[in-house]
């Protein structure tokens, strides 16, 4: 049961959501992006949405509150895994059909959470940290910048560098991708170091890892992968997949994988597919 | 359909293979037939109305909501849990956000397009035929009749889902003297608009949530108001500590107080608000927090200490002119509303002693199981101490998952079935002694209903999908 959850409901923020539309319908679900740990709907605004929407599907970018153009930067503090759901089904239910869901690194968490309550056509999950809690990535980054490391554990946001987040970028517009980053909540950080409740997922669930990626360690995607019963594709470039100069070949994958698991009933619920409506089945009838 | 005009087995009946008959599009109907779409069971719906929204659809046949009406549980536990409502809603929406709720969720998940609307479902039983259901049990036949009066047509599923509601047959007590009462006489179920107090002399009678919203609004509108109560009922704020008060209740279930702990904090604040109920010329209430379903009006107490709302006990007959009381005192009315609740009707079955029906009142397992067939099916026959829509889902995900279960492995889901019909009759109280049981028939403990659905989705999902050993099913209601 989740009795917090109805006893203290998140008050609402305007959330920001980003859309391309593809030029003709091809019945396909929508794919909503879910951004990471200080990043926006920008994010995936910058290449792939409009990727997306070539490829016939509706594109949403959302951004959490305290982020990108969403309301609530002064409140962001307060925020934690069950606000950021709590964002994420706000959106899911504004849109006109079941989406898929593509979630980016810290919110692999919310959306774990979402597609276990929520019949989803499919999820991908793009460097997801675990359930689980992340431990080497700590490490790692413990080992590599400690006193930064150290600023996170007070409650600072975590701080990344052009060489954490892109393997192969140009420098300004490295530059420029890392200036729009913001801040997180403190809680939000707490929540990607303890483990969390596993709750069954029923949707087909893919998870990518990146080869270059600075930020999750592969033992981390590995477990990751594991909670999920599968293992990671990994695909070429740095933790920030869609601004990397490998963008296009790492959508090219995770939509691929969509157009064989996420779209084999449309955008319509399986049983839906396997008998035309009823008012269909007594047409020519009298009325 | 009588029972010579039985239909002639393969006479013109329209074959669904391996489909679910779902009857009612309130949310107990659209949240079953969304889930068994999601679960990959193929599912047509049927309902009387013009649209989705069963009750909040406003002037809909068995709608009950009256103009005025607004939630009386607040957003986060009533709405789907896979399906909120938008933020831009307030803590209590009214029946208008409600039905545009309920027609989001039908366009979002494309279960609209699976009913047939202005469609009355006249006949329901199993079918005369050799050929078993998918999902074990009989086959079912269920005779529509489209637009009122046109001709009937009968489908043969694999399963039935009842969604048909439970709160809109009116029931009216019997009182001596009502014959001769010379005003006007009407039910809750006719009420729709404070138009229909203006300038007269009302009395209500039922202290349900229906009555005590009745009787605010005759305060403000109509000549005089009494409000005449069988038994004294707690009634509860819309807001306590600055929140709506059922999200301060399942704060006291969050933080796992027993019972008395948390009908102790109950009374303290009640003492804080409200007081002394026999200063306000109520009774006290007779019986602890938890044993009546909820009345949540923050309205009452305010109208009767302006004078606006005269409270009385029982009557005890009618006359011509108005009513005497069970304490010898009389008034001059001439408009009588009974919001005397709403009875159950199954009337479309053939066979009523497939939901065991005695006394007008089903016995099936878990509320929703019916004893004799494994593939039919009750959602909505549950009256919760909270909002209603999040057990709608957990109630047509169960369904969905027997149901899946059913198809691929039927001595497992005979053998969870059992279980289930088995303990029909377990009420899920809370730990509360609910009184006066005939109104509470349906009466649950939110959080202890879901609990026992949780414990059966559990065993269903794990029977489907085996786990590693020593893992277990995490899942959350
Ligand atoms: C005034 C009022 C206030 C309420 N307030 C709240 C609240 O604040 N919170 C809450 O959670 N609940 C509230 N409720 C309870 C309400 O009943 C439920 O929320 C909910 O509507 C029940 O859903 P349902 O799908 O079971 O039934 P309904 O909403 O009644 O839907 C049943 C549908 O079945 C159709 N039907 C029935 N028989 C047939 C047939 N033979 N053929 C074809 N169609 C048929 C009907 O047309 C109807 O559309 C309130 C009820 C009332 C009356």
């Amino acid at each position: 049961m989740r009795p917090w959850e109805w006893a203290f409901p998140p008050r609402g923020e305007h959330l920001e959501v980003i859309a391309a539309q593809p030029a003709t319908d091809h019945g396909h679900p929508p794919i909503l992006f879910v951004p990471g740990l200080g990043h926006g709907a920008w994010c995936y605004a910058e290449h792939w949405l409009g990727a997306t929407a070539e490829r016939g599907y509706p594109a949403y970018a959302m951004s959490f509150r305290g982020h990108g153009g969403s309301g609530g930067h002064t409140r962001l503090g307060r925020a934690t895994t069950r606000t950021y759901l709590h964002d994420l089904m706000q959106v899911i239910a504004s849109l006109p059909a079941p989406p898929v869901l593509v979630a980016h690194s810290m919110a692999a968490l919310p959306a774990r959470l979402a597609l276990a309550r929520y019949p989803a056509p499919a999820g991908v999950l793009l460097a997801p940290v675990p359930a689980g809690g992340l431990r080497q990535s700590l490490t790692n980054q413990f080992r590599r910048r400690p006193a930064a490391t150290m600023r996170t554990l007070v409650g600072g946001t975590a701080e990344f560098t052009a060489v954490d987040l892109f393997a192969d970028l140009d420098a300004a517009t490295a530059a420029r991708h890392l200036s729009r980053l913001g801040r997180e909540s403190p809680l939000a950080q707490y929540e990607l170091m303890v483990p969390h409740r596993i709750e069954p997922i029923d949707s087909p669930v893919l998870v990518v890892g990146a080869e270059a990626d600075r930020v999750l360690a592969p033992a981390d995607l590995d477990r990751a992968a594991a909670e999920l019963h599968t293992s990671a594709v990994m695909v070429p470039g740095g933790h920030d997949m869609m601004l990397d100069r490998s963008w296009g070949e790492v959508l090219t994958t995770v939509l691929d994988w969509i157009d064989l698991h996420g779209t084999a009933a449309g955008a319509a619920l399986p049983g839906a597919t396997k008998l035309p409506p009823v008012a269909q089945a007594l047409e020519g009838r009298p009325p | 359909m009588t029972a010579a005009g039985r239909p002639n087995p393969n006479d013109g009946i329209v074959d669904r293979p391996g489909a679910v008959a779902v009857i009612g599009a309130g949310p107990h109907g659209i949240s079953a037939l969304k889930s068994l779409l999601a679960h990959g069971i193929p599912a047509d719906g049927f309902d009387r109305a013009d649209g989705v929204g069963g009750n909040w659809r406003f002037g809909a046949p068995t709608s009950r909501v009256y103009e005025s009406t607004h939630l009386i549980s607040s957003k986060p536990f009533t709405q789907f849990p896979d399906f909120p409502m938008p933020d831009s809603y307030p803590d209590y929406p009214s029946h208008r956000h409600v039905l545009t709720y309920f027609e989001r969720y039908a366009q979002h998940f494309g279960v609209g397009e699976r009913y047939l609307f202005d469609t009355e479902v006249v006949d329901v039983r199993a079918a005369d035929s050799t050929t078993g259901s998918a999902f074990g049990g009989p086959r079912w036949d269920v005779t529509i009749r489209r637009s009122g009066t046109g001709p009937e047509v009968t489908l043969r599923y694999d399963a039935v889902v009842l969604a048909n509601g439970h709160n809109w047959f009116p029931k009216t007590p019997h009182y001596p003297g009502l014959e001769s009462f010379a005003g006007e006489v009407l039910h809750s179920a006719d009420y729709k608009s404070a138009d229909q107090l203006r300038g007269r002399r009302v009395l209500v009678v039922g202290a349900g949530n229906t009555g005590c919203d009745i009787a605010v609004e005759s305060a403000q509108n109509a000549d005089a108001t009494y409000h005449s109560t069988r038994r004294a009922y707690w009634y509860n704020p819309k807001y306590a500590l600055g929140r709506p008060s059922d999200q301060v209740a399942d704060r006291l279930l969050a933080l796992r107080l027993p019972i008395r702990v948390r009908r102790g904090l109950y009374s303290l604040m009640h003492k804080a608000i409200v007081g002394d109920y026999t200063r306000y010329g109520l009774r006290h209430p007779d019986h602890a927090f938890y044993e009546t379903h909820p009345v949540v009006n923050q309205n009452l107490i305010y109208y009767i200490g302006h004078g606006d709302i005269e409270p009385r006990g029982d009557v005890d007959t009618f006359d011509a002119d108005g009513a005497t009381f069970a304490d010898g005192s009389r008034i001059d009315v001439d408009l009588v509303i009974f919001a005397t609740g709403y009875l159950a009707r199954f009337d479309f079955l053939a066979d009523p002693a497939v939901l065991d029906i005695r006394d007008g009142k089903p016995h099936l397992g878990l509320q929703m199981a019916s004893p004799t067939h494994p593939n039919l099916w009750l959602s909505g026959l549950i009256q919760p101490d909270s909002g209603q829509w999040a057990i709608a889902h957990w109630q047509a995900e169960t369904i969905a998952e027997f149901l899946s279960l059913a198809a691929h492995d039927p001595t497992r889901a005979g053998a969870i079935h059992r279980d289930i019909v088995q303990a029909t009759g377990h009420r899920f109280s809370g730990g509360a002694d609910y009184k006066d049981s005939t109104r509470h028939y349906y009466e649950i403990a939110h959080q202890d209903y879901l609990l026992a659905l949780q414990e059966v989705l559990a065993t269903l999902r794990g029977a489907r999908d085996p786990l590693p050993r020593g893992t277990t099913v995490g899942l959350r209601v």
